[in-house]
């Protein structure tokens, strides 16, 4: 599913960001990336989806080789690809509803379909009742929920999540966390980049710590360590 | 591209449109003031050339027959003028209409023509010509012919006139081209603001996976919304503010004794104005929108 081969990543200024990192990530595993601020974790991310393209080694998702993915085929890339983003990048000028069929219409589905996979996505959420509020009518936790649902209504095999708690309380992070491994225990492949402690520690799930843009720790039932955070 | 996803474009561009209403009527207005300027100054390029075409058409050539000459043999002159092939038109002025127009010129002064009939003037020919350049040449073979007396032809002021209208088609056709550039560019640089002021959303929906060309349509067509109201604005304005200017001149110009101005009618320009405003409007608004969306996508 993903798989990376001795990736490099050096930014135009100089920083390396991440450094020789290989590893696979299969089909229908929960895996978190930890890392203190820094550490290189949004830049794994980012390489992912062609936010970033890795300065050498090989990187493979879905079948779509990264490192040489030509520029027309970067949108089907994304397409089969769902991104929770922790910035949101909602669009301001829909509604809940028309940000999350707009995932739909890119990909020029029927409007049948449309009209049947939003508001299950939504129910999903638990945001039906906001679906034609704007982004801006909404809270930080219901915004992110509204990108999860974005990202699981093309019903994608690899699911990304970039600190999608990174600006929430407590109590909406789990709840978040809940839906991504409910998404996961349904057959999708859902990475996350987090800072959560208690949350990965009560997963229990595939941990990767990545540090200094090495990759220091890649364990299953892994646990948050102390080298991971900045304190 | 599937039907369904033109329709989508479609309505996604008229709702973009209407959304950011400010933008909208900002750019539509300086469509509209770009285009204006434009119009007035074409108008007043068309009308010059118009009234120089019309001067130039007008030096006639008239040709007096001798006196003593039969109406048989005016027939036939004017057979041979209307046969030479720089001649456009002819047009007979008989004695007894020379007689009526002395008269007039004259004025209080007809006393002096009591007592005489037309029989003392000549008939006479004026001649338009095809071209008023070879007019000298023309000249030349209507003097041959036999019983005409003589031919008057105003030489300089044709060849002054045809100089001037040349500088002037050279001059508007270099300004409308300075113009047309300049407008293209002032149009497409505030579609560019509009486009700038939404270049986040335009990166989203590319991470979203939308394909350029998904993510340009609507902004074309909104870019071709924006060009054409501006134009049908500008038209309108344009239109009426000319009619109003043509009917003064025509009212006050005609009652000065020599009506050298002349305006085009509103009529004669309108059908080519709309096609050529709406055309350049909507060019403009979708090249506008096209080319500075252009760096935005690059994520």
């Amino acid at each position: 599913m993903v798989k990376l081969t001795d990736v490099t990543k050096v930014y135009p200024n100089g920083t390396v960001a991440l450094k020789n990192i290989s590893l696979r990530i299969d089909k229908g595993e929960f895996v978190f990336v930890v890392g203190p601020s820094g550490s290189g974790k949004t830049t794994f991310i980012k390489m992912l989806f062609n936010e970033e393209c890795p300065t050498e080694g090989k990187i493979t998702v879905n079948n779509y080789k990264i490192n040489e993915i030509t520029r027309k085929d970067i949108p089907y890339l994304r397409r089969g690809l769902g991104i929770v983003y922790q910035d949101f990048r909602l669009l301001p000028n829909k509604t809940v509803y028309e940000n999350i069929s707009f995932a739909l219409q890119i990909t020029e589905a029927l409007p049948r379909e449309i009209r049947r996979q939003v508001p299950m996505a939504l129910a999903l959420v638990g945001l039906s009742r906001k679906a034609n509020m704007y982004p801006n009518q909404l809270s930080g936790g219901e915004q992110q929920r509204v990108v999860l649902a974005r990202a699981i209504v093309n019903n994608p095999s690899l699911l990304i999540a970039d600190e999608p708690t990174g600006n929430l309380d407590p109590e909406t992070s789990w709840e978040i966390m809940k839906l991504l491994t409910e998404i996961n225990q349904r057959g999708t492949t859902v990475i996350v980049a987090t800072h959560e402690k208690n949350i990965v520690n009560r997963l229990k799930k595939r941990v990767i710590a990545i540090d200094g843009g090495i990759l220091v720790r890649d364990e299953q039932k892994g646990q948050y360590g102390n080298e991971d955070t900045n304190s | 591209m599937k039907i369904r996803t033109v329709k989508y474009v479609v309505k996604e561009g008229i709702k973009n449109a209407v959304r950011n209403k400010l933008m909208t009527i900002a750019s539509i207005c300086v469509v509209a003031a770009t285009l204006l300027v434009f119009g007035i100054f074409y108008l007043v390029t068309a009308n010059l050339q118009y009234n120089t075409d019309l001067m130039q058409q007008q030096p006639e050539i008239q040709v007096y027959c001798s006196p003593e000459i039969d109406d048989s043999m005016v027939a036939q002159i004017e057979q041979t003028i209307k046969n030479n092939q720089g001649v456009k038109s002819t047009e007979t002025v008989t004695k007894k209409q020379a007689f009526e127009k002395l008269k007039e010129m004259l004025g209080e002064n007809k006393s002096l023509l009591e007592g005489l009939d037309e029989s003392f003037l000549s008939v006479s020919f004026i001649v338009k010509l095809t071209d008023p350049q070879k007019g000298s040449n023309v000249v030349k073979e209507l003097e041959a012919i036999n019983g005409v007396e003589k031919v008057t032809f105003p030489e300089e002021t044709v060849q002054g006139i045809s100089k001037i209208n040349g500088l002037i088609q050279f001059i508007s056709i270099l300004l409308i081209i300075v113009l047309l550039i300049v407008s293209t560019f002032i149009i497409s640089n505030t579609i560019k603001l509009t486009v700038f002021a939404r270049r986040k959303e335009i990166n989203i929906m590319k991470f979203i996976g939308g394909t350029d060309w998904f993510i340009r349509w609507p902004f074309i067509v909104e870019g071709v919304i924006i060009g054409v109201v501006g134009a049908i604005i500008a038209f309108l304005i344009i239109g009426f503010g000319y009619d109003t200017i043509q009917n003064k001149v025509d009212k006050d110009f005609v009652h000065m004794s020599f009506n050298m101005i002349k305006l085009l009618s509103v009529y004669s320009v309108a059908a080519q104005m709309l096609i050529g405003y709406i055309v350049v409007g909507a060019f403009v608004g979708a090249a506008g929108s096209a080319l500075s969306i252009r760096k935005h996508l690059r994520v």
